[in-house]
């Protein structure tokens, strides 16, 4: 046997073995970090349902763009069609079912660095230094009373169904689990939004007080990201 | 001249490995046990290569054989519910731990053969430097 030809053999499957090893890593790397713990089966479940629900998230993503293809498509001749088309697109916008993007403020929300139980009085209350979901809640209303004309925290879009609500050490918000730091980006006039949450006496100021840290840029372009949940409806009618 | 090809075709696998995109995690079990399977068959390469008694074919379909064969009992075993791949790791691990202990002796008796010879010529040298 002609060694060479050997050799060559023999470095093309270490190349083959050493592929799948590398890509086996990678994946194992990557999965391992969404979910750690030791119970191996418990894991593998949850990984694999992970893996499932990205799969439909993804799916149903490729199929709401198919939709809205069709749609453009079928009403591009037609007057009255791209009338309703606009229409359809503005109130989308509204509902929070597209990606937007404009002039807006980012406001981001600490929890305050220096609250730790060894360096807090004992007169003073540790919860004071973390956000909660009511200072979310303030913050958004705020948002909505200066102008904004869409708002999300932490890339959750807030829609008309959006609940914020506290689930022990975490809050949630479209039932995504949310923390610290909150990075809150609203669509609207910005010297607006900045001086309706910079006021005197106004919610920033006393969230500063406690510690938590806060800082608001104004930007020209914020994006913000739909909102990826269905908004259902069964028990409203329209009154004849 | 295996070797330097054996180290090159790591490094180019390392290479692409690192810019493909990553297989759902439901697969990597079966990618594990494919990589075992392949790994035993390296080593059997080797091993039958330092022995003169290489085979291309075997070699070839051993490699690709082997890696389906475990993996098709993987599935197997997971529909069973039996672990059906750990009986896949204990044969093939054997395997490649008597392929590497007959590297490592061909290697040594090697190393040893040659001091031997060293020591000889050495011994010779200086007898005939004493006549």
């Amino acid at each position: 046997m002609n060694k060479n030809k050997i050799a060559i053999v023999l470095g093309i499957v270490c190349t083959i073995l050493t592929i799948a090893i590398v890509i086996q890593i990678n994946t194992i790397k990557r999965t391992s970090s969404t979910v750690s713990g030791s119970s191996s089966e418990l894991k593998d479940e949850v990984l694999k349902w992970k893996e499932k629900y990205d799969n439909a998230a993804i799916n149903l993503e490729n199929a709401k763009e198919e939709l809205s293809n069709i749609r453009e498509s079928s009403s591009k001749n037609d007057e009255t069609a791209s009338a309703k088309e606009r229409e359809i697109t503005l109130n989308n916008n509204l509902l929070g079912f597209t990606n937007l993007e404009g002039k807006g403020i980012e406001l981001t929300v600490k929890d305050d660095p220096n609250a730790k139980s060894e360096n807090i009085a004992p007169y003073d209350d540790i919860s004071l230094h973390i956000v909660h979901d009511g200072d979310l809640r303030s913050i958004v209303n705020e948002l909505k009373n200066a102008g904004a004309e869409a708002i999300s925290i932490n890339e959750q879009r807030i829609v008309t169904t959006t609940a914020i609500t506290c689930i022990g050490n975490v809050i949630k918000i479209n039932d995504e689990k949310v923390s610290s730091p909150f990075i809150i980006k609203a669509i609207g006039f910005p010297e607006s939004l900045e001086s309706a949450l910079n006021r005197g006496g106004g919610y920033l100021e006393r969230l500063n007080e406690a510690g938590i840290e806060t800082t608001i840029k104004k930007l020209n372009k914020v994006q913000i990201t739909k909102y990826n949940g269905v908004i259902n409806s069964k028990y409203m009618k329209n009154i004849q | 001249m295996i070797f330097i090809s054996i180290i090159i075709g790591c490094i180019l696998g390392a290479l692409i490995g690192i810019n493909i995109p990553t297989i759902p995690y439901t697969y990597t079990k079966y990618l594990a046990i494919a990589i075992i399977a392949a790994l035993d068959s390296v080593f059997g390469g080797i091993t039958s290569t330092l022995k003169k008694n290489f085979d291309m074919k075997i070699f070839i379909s051993g490699f690709f054989v082997n890696a389906i064969l475990a993996m098709l009992l993987t599935y197997l075993g997971e529909k069973l519910n039996v672990d059906i791949y750990l009986a896949a790791v204990v044969v093939f691990v054997g395997r490649m731990f008597n392929n590497l202990g007959t590297i490592r002796r061909h290697y040594v008796e090697k190393i040893t053969t040659r001091k031997i010879i060293a020591k000889a010529e050495a011994t010779i040298k200086q007898a005939n430097e004493q006549k």
